[in-house]
C-alpha cells in the first residue's frame, strides 16, 4: 500500500481534453501536486497541446506557455532567464513534451540546454507514438509496435531509442524514469527534482490506451505492468553515474513481456518468435541496467 | 573593459553600435548563436554581460531557432529581449518569428544582411530579412552607425508600445564592419525615453494564465486582424517615438526620409547604405541642375504607404533600386511602391531596379546609370537587372 | 467557470492568445458511457456467515488493536463469539478472497482471540425502552438463546425454559469440552441474562408445564428444543449399542461413563467424531466405522484431522448388519460396501458387495448415525388438520403467536446456523408483534473482484495447539489462542472486499481530477467523469463499479 499523502489542492482542473484513461493527464496532475502552484509549465505540440484547452480557457491553474514543436527545452530556458533576472528564483519551470518532442524534433534544443544545464526540470511523458496526429511512430515507438505509419504487415522495425542513455550521457545532475502506476515514486522524483539546481530529465512512461489499442480502465494496469515486465524499470541517475533502481527490485520475478504485450492491440499481430526477440531484448537490457546499478 | 561613458562619442562598427543601444536599452535576457556577419554584436554583449555593464541573462543557444525560442519564454515572462542573426539564422527562426509576433512579444532582433546560400555568401543583400516580411514583424532599413543604434532603443519603444515584434537591418560590412563615429546616449535619458518593459500578460504564478492555446475558427481570425491593428498603430508609434526621440537626443530619421524631392521629375527610392551613396549622387546631379531627388525608406512594415504616395505625388518618374529579387517577380520595395500607388490618382510610372546583390558594390556610376536609364526611357519596366554580365 | 466565454467584438478579446477561464464548462461527463459508482458490496465472507458476523469491520478495528469494539460489533450480530470463534465451522474462511492470494484468513482464530480478549469485559447495557410483551422461549440452545437475546436487546420480557438444570442446550450437552470450555460458554450465557433474559431450567414443556399454558400466558413462543433423538441402526443387536449423543451428555455432565478399551462409532458425523475424541480421553481406542470415505464424512474436515492426529483409527466402506454379545465382549458383523453413482446429497451412494462380511470385536459400540428433533411435547390441538407448518425463512408456525426454529425446526445443523434462525425467529416475533410483515432481506451483490496488486503476501497465522500427549488424557481445550500481536497482524491480511477502507486509489488515479475526497467519503463528479473505468478497475477490493449510463 501507498505509504505517501499526495498533496491534496488540484493544479490540474477537470473538463480538460484528454481522452478517457489518459496517462499523460494523470502524469500533469500529479506533477503539478508534487511541483506547487509556483510552477510554469511550458508546452510544446503535443497532445497536451490540445488536453489544455483552447483560446481562452487553461485547463491548468499554474502558467502555461504554448510553444512550438522543437522548443520545449529552450523556451523553458528563456523563461527561466527572465525569472531569474526579475529575481524570482523560488518558481519551478517545467518543460512538459511528449516523446515526439523529447526523442525527435526537439532532442537538439533539449541536448542544448542540458549541455548548458539550465535550471528547468524536462518531463518527457512518453505515450511511444504521435498520438495526437494520429498515432503515427516515433524514436519511442517500441520494436514491432503497429502505427499508423507502421502497419501490420511491417510493424516498426527499429527498437525504442535509449533517452535516457542519451541524458544520462549529458552528465545532468538527475534524470529519472517514472510512471502513473507508481505516484509515490512518481511524485517523489519530481520534488527531488524541484530540490536539484540544473537540468532534470523525466522520462515517464503514461499509456495512451486509444494509441496502444487497449481500453481505457487499462491504463494504469498497463503502466505497472510495464515496471513488473522490466520494459520500463523505474531508476534515477544522479550526476550522469549514480545509478539507483527503484522497481522492479533486482530479486524480484520477472513478468514475462508477453503479460504486458498481449492487453494491448497494437501488438495483437505479434508471433511467439516475435516476442521471444522482444523479451531478448528486455532481459539484455534489464543486465545491463542492473550492472549499471552495482557499479 | 573600461567603464562606458555614455554621452560621448565613439567611433564603433556597425555591430557595436546595435550592441551599444542593447547595452543602453537594458535588454534583460539575450540569447544568440554565432553567423557571420552578425557576431560581433554578441561578442560585446558576452562581454558587457561578464562585466557587469549589462546586467541580463544571456543563454548561449545551439542554434538560431532556439536563440527565438529562448526569447519567446523570456519575454512571455516579462522580460526585455534581444537577440541577433543574420542570412540562414534569420531563415532558421522564420517559424520562431511568426511565434513571436502570434503571441505579441515585443522581441527586438538586429539582422545583418547578407545573401542567401547557396551558394555560400557572407556579402549583403536583402533577401533574407525580405523573406520574412509576412511573419508579422517590423522591419526597419538603417543606413548609419548612429541610426542604428537610436534604432535599437526606439524599436524597444514601439514594439512595447504595440506588443509586435521588431526587426532592424543593417548591411553586412558596409554597416556592420564599418567604424563610423556614433554619439553614445546618456543612459539616464535613455531610462527616462524607454521605462521597463510592462507586458500586459505574462507568465505569473500570482496571476496564471496559459498562452498561445488552440484558437478555433471563430477566434482566430480577429486575433489577426488586432495585430494588423496594431500594425497600422505602429505607423503613428514610430513617428511619436521618433519625436520624443529628437527631442531628448536631438536625432530623428522619420519612417521615411524624403530628400531634396520637392520639386523632383525624378524619385530615385533606397533603403539601407544605398541611400548614404545615393544622396551623394543626388548632389551632384542637383548641382549640375538636373530635378532628381532621393525617398529613404527606413521603415518597411508597417508599410508607410501613405507617406510614400505623398512624396511621390509630384514626381513624373520613380526609380526603385532593390538589393533583392523575388524570383519570377522582381525587386520587393518596387513591388510595395506600386502596391501602395495603384489605388492613388496620380501615380507616376515606377522603373524597377535589381542591383547589389550578394555583396556587389552599388557605387555612384550605378546610380547614376540608373538614374539616367529611368530619365531616358518613357515606359516604365518592372525589372531592370543592373550590372549583370549578359 | 460554469458558462463558455462568448466574445461578441474583437474589442471585448485580448491581444493574444491568453487563457481567462478554466475549463469548468466544458462537460466532458457526455463523454461517458459507463458510469462509476460507490457500490459497497457484501465481502463474500460475511456473505457466508450464517450469522452475519460483519467480518470485514471487525477485522478492520482489530487490526488497529480496537478490541473492545471489534468484540461490541461481533455481539451486535451474535451473542455468542466465544463460542462461533471455538466451534463454527467457519464457512467464511471458505469463501475468503484471500484464498486466491495466498492462504484464507484466520477469522475463526481472531473471532476467539476478541471474546477472549473481552472476556471480562463489563457489557454497557444502554437505556432502552421497556416493552410489556412476554416471550417464552423453549430450549436454551444457541438458536434459543440467539433469539432470546436479540428480543431483549430491544427491550422484550423473555424466559428461556431449559429441561436441563443448565442453560446451552447441545452446547453444553453435546459439544465436548476440550473444544469448547465451558467457562466460556457460562460467561456469554451470563451475557445474555445480563441483558434481562430471565431462565427458568429443569422445567421441561410438555411435563412441567404444558405449550397451552405458555402460550396463554405469553405474547409469543419460540420453540428451539434442538434435535437430541438419535436415530436407530435398525439392525439385529441394535440394543447393545448405546446412543453416542447420550454417551456425550453423560460425560460432559460429569458421570461416570466406562466404555471399556475398544469402543466402535458408528457414523462419521460431527457427533461421531465427538465420541470418538471423547472416548479416546476416557482412556478407550476409539474405530469409526463409517459406510464411505473420507472425503464424504459430514463431519467438519478439521475435526476428523484432529481425531485422526489424537489416534482415532477408522474403517472406511463398512456398514454395521448385526451386533452380537459374545462373552461380554461385542461382536459386531460388518458388510464391505463400495461407492457406486451419487445420491440426492451429492455424495456417492454405499452399496454393500455381498458376501464381503467381517466382524469386528469391541467393548462397546457407539451409534452416531444422526439426530432428529423431538416434538411430541406440541399438543394434539397444535397438531391438528394442517398439523405444523413451518414457514421455512421465519420459523412461523401456522398457530400465530407460536414460532419453531433451529434444529427443532431444521434437524441437526450447526451452531452458527441456529443463531442464525434464532435470530431470524427474534425478528419474525418483533414483527409479529407489531403486526408488521417480516423485513425482506436485501440480497447485496458479492465483492469478488480483487486487484491482487495491492496486498503484500502474509503467512495465515496458524493456531496454536496442546500436544498431543497432553491432550488425550484429559478435557482440556486443545486449541489455544494466538496473541494479540498474532490477532492484528492477521486482521491486517484482510482484503476488506467491498468495503471501503479510504485507500484513495479512486482519486490517486482519476486521470480527470473527478474524484474529490472529503472526511473520507469520496464524491464522483459525473460533469466531468468520462467514465474512463480506472477508479473501478484500480480499487483493491471491488468497492466501485461500472454501470451502463441510460441514454
Amino acid at each position: 500500500m501507498r505509504n505517501f499523502t499526495l498533496p491534496e489542492r488540484e493544479l490540474m482542473g477537470s473538463g480538460h481534453l484528454g481522452c478517457q484513461g489518459c496517462g499523460g493527464a494523470l502524469a500533469m496532475r500529479y506533477v503539478l501536486k508534487a511541483l506547487g502552484e509556483k510552477t510554469i509549465v511550458v508546452i510544446p505540440a503535443c497532445c497536451w497541446t490540445i488536453i489544455a484547452g483552447p483560446f481562452p480557457y487553461s485547463s491548468l491553474k499554474v502558467p502555461v506557455l504554448h510553444t512550438a514543436f522543437e522548443t520545449a527545452a529552450v523556451a523553458a530556458s528563456g523563461v527561466r532567464a527572465a525569472l531569474d533576472i526579475q529575481g524570482d528564483t523560488e518558481t519551478t519551470v517545467i518543460a512538459w513534451a511528449g516523446d515526439g518532442g523529447t526523442f525527435d524534433i526537439g532532442l537538439q534544443s533539449l541536448s542544448g540546454a542540458a549541455e548548458r544545464n539550465e535550471n528547468i526540470i524536462y518531463i518527457c511523458y512518453d505515450n511511444e507514438a504521435y498520438m495526437n496526429t494520429g498515432i503515427q511512430r516515433s524514436g519511442a515507438t517500441p520494436l514491432l509496435a503497429w502505427t499508423t505509419t507502421t502497419p501490420e504487415k511491417t510493424p516498426k522495425s527499429e527498437p525504442k531509442k535509449d533517452i535516457m542513455g542519451i541524458m544520462v550521457a549529458h552528465r545532468i545532475p538527475y534524470a529519472a524514469t517514472a510512471t502513473i502506476a507508481y505516484p509515490d515514486d512518481f511524485i517523489r522524483k519530481v520534488q527531488k527534482a524541484k530540490s536539484i539546481y540544473g537540468t532534470k530529465f523525466l522520462h515517464v512512461l503514461a499509456p495512451c490506451p486509444p494509441g496502444w489499442r487497449a481500453p481505457s480502465e487499462w491504463a494504469i494496469k498497463l503502466s505497472r505492468l510495464a515496471v513488473q515486465a522490466r520494459v520500463f524499470p523505474l531508476y534515477e541517475v544522479e550526476d550522469g553515474e549514480r545509478y539507483t533502481l527503484n522497481a522492479p527490485q533486482a530479486d524480484e520475478p520477472a513478468l514475462p513481456v508477453s503479460e504486458y504485450l498481449k492487453l494491448q492491440g497494437r501488438f495483437s499481430h505479434l508471433t511467439e518468435k516475435d516476442i521471444q526477440t522482444i523479451q531478448g531484448i528486455i532481459d539484455k537490457r534489464w543486465q545491463k541496467l542492473l550492472k549499471l546499478v552495482q557499479s | 573593459m573600461t567603464p562606458i561613458l555614455t554621452g560621448t562619442k565613439k567611433v564603433v562598427t556597425g555591430n557595436h553600435a546595435v550592441s551599444y543601444g542593447v547595452m543602453l536599452a537594458r535588454a534583460q535576457v539575450i540569447s544568440a548563436y554565432p553567423i557571420t556577419p552578425q557576431t560581433q554584436v554578441v561578442e560585446l554583449l558576452s562581454e558587457f554581460c561578464a562585466n557587469g555593464t549589462l546586467r541580463a541573462k544571456f543563454i548561449k543557444v545551439e542554434s538560431e531557432h532556439s536563440a527565438m525560442a529562448a526569447l519567446i519564454g523570456a519575454a512571455s515572462a516579462g522580460a526585455r529581449t534581444f537577440t541577433a542573426t543574420s542570412a540562414h539564422g534569420l531563415a532558421l527562426m522564420h517559424e520562431m518569428l511568426h511565434w513571436a509576433a502570434g503571441a505579441r512579444l515585443p522581441i527586438v532582433m538586429a539582422n545583418i544582411n547578407r545573401a542567401m546560400g547557396p551558394p555560400w555568401s557572407v556579402w549583403t543583400d536583402q533577401n533574407d530579412s525580405l523573406s520574412q516580411r509576412d511573419v508579422g514583424w517590423m522591419q526597419v532599413y538603417c543606413e548609419s552607425n548612429q541610426e542604428v543604434l537610436d534604432t535599437v532603443i526606439q524599436a524597444y519603444k514601439v514594439a512595447e508600445k504595440v506588443f509586435m515584434p521588431a526587426m532592424l537591418v543593417l548591411d553586412a560590412f558596409v554597416l556592420s564592419h564599418t567604424a563610423e563615429p556614433v554619439e553614445i546616449p546618456d543612459q539616464a535619458l535613455v531610462d527616462q525615453y524607454l521605462p521597463p518593459y510592462q507586458p500586459i500578460y505574462k507568465l505569473d504564478v500570482n496571476d496564471p494564465h496559459s498562452f498561445g492555446a488552440l484558437a478555433p475558427p471563430d477566434v482566430y481570425m480577429e486575433l489577426r486582424y488586432k495585430m494588423h491593428r496594431a500594425m497600422e498603430d505602429a505607423l503613428a508609434e514610430w513617428a511619436r517615438a521618433d519625436e520624443e526621440y529628437h527631442e531628448l537626443f536631438g536625432r530623428r530619421y522619420g519612417l521615411i526620409e524624403p530628400y531634396r524631392t520637392d520639386d523632383a521629375d525624378l524619385i530615385l527610392v533606397t533603403s539601407g547604405t544605398v541611400t548614404s551613396t545615393a544622396r551623394e549622387v543626388i548632389d551632384e546631379l542637383r548641382a549640375e541642375g538636373r530635378r532628381v531627388g532621393l525617398l529613404k525608406i527606413r521603415v518597411f512594415r508597417p508599410f508607410p504607404a501613405q507617406f510614400v504616395r505623398e512624396a511621390v505625388a509630384n514626381a513624373r518618374k520613380v526609380a526603385v533600386i532593390d538589393r533583392n529579387i523575388s524570383f519570377g517577380m522582381g525587386g520587393i520595395f518596387a513591388q510595395e511602391i506600386k502596391a501602395a500607388l495603384y489605388n492613388a490618382c496620380d501615380r507616376p510610372p515606377i522603373f524597377g531596379f535589381v542591383a547589389g546583390l550578394g555583396g556587389r558594390d552599388i557605387t555612384p556610376h550605378v546610380i547614376t546609370e540608373i538614374i539616367e536609364y529611368a530619365e531616358s526611357h518613357d515606359d516604365p519596366e518592372d525589372l531592370i537587372w543592373v550590372g549583370v554580365k549578359r | 467557470m460554469k458558462k463558455p466565454i462568448v466574445f461578441t467584438s474583437e474589442r471585448e478579446m485580448p491581444p493574444m492568445a491568453v487563457s481567462l477561464a478554466d475549463m469548468g464548462h466544458n462537460r466532458t461527463g457526455g463523454w461517458r458511457y459507463l458510469r462509476p459508482i460507490y457500490l459497497e458490496k457484501i465481502a463474500p465472507c460475511k456473505n457466508a456467515c450464517p450469522v452475519g458476523n460483519d467480518i470485514p469491520r471487525i477485522l478492520s478495528l482489530v487490526s488497529e488493536g480496537r478490541y473492545e469494539d471489534a468484540w461490541r460489533l461481533f455481539r451486535e450480530t451474535s451473542p455468542l463469539p466465544g463460542v462461533c470463534g471455538r466451534v463454527c465451522y467457519h464457512p467464511c474462511e471458505s469463501f475468503c478472497n484471500r484464498k486466491n492470494f495466498d492462504e484464507a484468513l484466520s477469522i475463526a482464530a481472531i473471532e476467539r482471540f476478541v471474546a477472549d480478549a473481552c472476556f471480562e469485559l463489563e457489557d454497557k447495557i444502554p437505556e432502552r425502552p421497556k416493552r410489556s410483551e412476554k416471550i417464552a422461549v423453549v430450549g436454551s440452545g444457541p438458536a434459543g438463546l440467539a433469539c432470546a437475546y436479540f428480543l431483549a436487546k430491544d427491550g422484550y420480557a423473555v424466559t428461556v425454559f431449559e429441561a436441563a438444570s443448565q442453560p446451552g442446550g447441545m452446547l453444553r450437552l453435546g459439544i465436548p469440552s476440550y473444544r469448547l470450555p465451558r467457562d466460556v460458554l457460562d460467561r456469554e450465557i451470563e451475557l445474555i441474562a445480563h441483558w434481562g433474559v430471565e431462565f427458568r431450567t429443569n422445567t421441561t414443556i410438555g411435563h412441567d408445564l404444558s405449550i397451552e399454558r405458555l402460550w396463554e400466558q405469553h405474547d409469543a413462543v419460540f420453540i428451539a428444543t434442538g434435535a437430541h433423538r438419535g436415530r436407530a441402526l435398525n439392525i439385529p443387536g441394535e440394543e447393545f449399542a448405546l446412543q453416542g449423543l447420550e454417551f456425550l451428555k453423560a460425560v460432559n455432565a460429569g458421570q461416570a461413563v466406562s466404555v471399556g478399551t475398544r469402543v466402535l462409532i458408528i457414523g462419521g458425523g460431527n457427533t461421531a467424531m465427538d465420541c470418538a475424541r471423547t472416548a479416546l480421553r476416557l482412556g478407550a481406542q476409539p474405530l469409526v466405522v463409517y459406510r464411505r470415505m473420507r472425503e464424504e464424512m459430514p463431519a467438519i474436515a478439521e475435526e476428523v484431522e484432529e481425531a485422526e492426529h489424537e489416534g482415532v483409527q477408522f474403517e472406511f466402506l463398512a456398514a454395521p448388519v448385526a451386533i452380537r454379545r459374545l462373552n461380554g465382549k461385542l461382536e459386531v458383523e460388518c458388510i464391505r460396501m463400495r461407492l457406486g453413482e451419487p445420491d440426492a446429497s451429492g455424495r456417492r451412494r454405499p452399496i454393500p458387495i455381498p458376501g464381503s462380511e467381517f466382524v469386528l470385536r469391541a467393548d462397546s459400540v457407539l451409534k452416531a448415525v444422526g439426530e432428529e428433533p423431538d416434538l411430541s411435547f406440541l399438543s394434539e390441538h397444535l397438531e391438528t388438520s394442517e398439523g405444523i407448518v413451518i414457514e421455512r425463512a421465519h420459523g412461523v408456525l401456522e398457530r400465530a403467536g407460536i414460532f419453531i426454529g433451529g434444529d427443532a425446526q431444521t434437524g441437526p445443523s450447526t451452531v452458527a446456523q441456529a443463531i442464525r434462525s434464532g435470530k431470524e425467529a427474534a425478528q419474525a416475533i418483533k414483527s409479529f408483534l407489531r403486526g408488521e410483515r417480516p423485513p425482506k432481506p436485501h440480497k447485496l451483490e458479492e465483492a469478488l473482484r480483487i486487484n491482487f496488486h495491492y496486498f503484500t503476501h502474509a503467512p495465515r497465522v496458524s493456531t496454536p495447539q496442546l500436544p498431543i500427549s497432553e491432550r488425550i488424557t484429559n478435557f482440556v481445550e486443545t486449541k489455544r489462542a494466538i496473541s494479540g500481536a498474532q490477532a492484528r497482524a492477521e486482521a491486517s491480511r484482510c482484503f476488506s472486499c467491498g468495503v471501503c477502507n479510504n485507500c484513495d486509489n479512486c482519486w490517486v488515479f482519476c486521470p480527470d481530477a473527478a474524484i474529490t475526497h472529503t472526511n473520507g467519503t469520496y464524491r464522483i463528479d459525473y460533469d466531468f467523469c468520462k467514465g474512463c473505468g480506472v477508479c473501478a478497475e484500480e480499487c483493491p477490493r471491488n468497492v466501485i463499479s461500472l454501470v451502463e449510463e441510460e441514454l
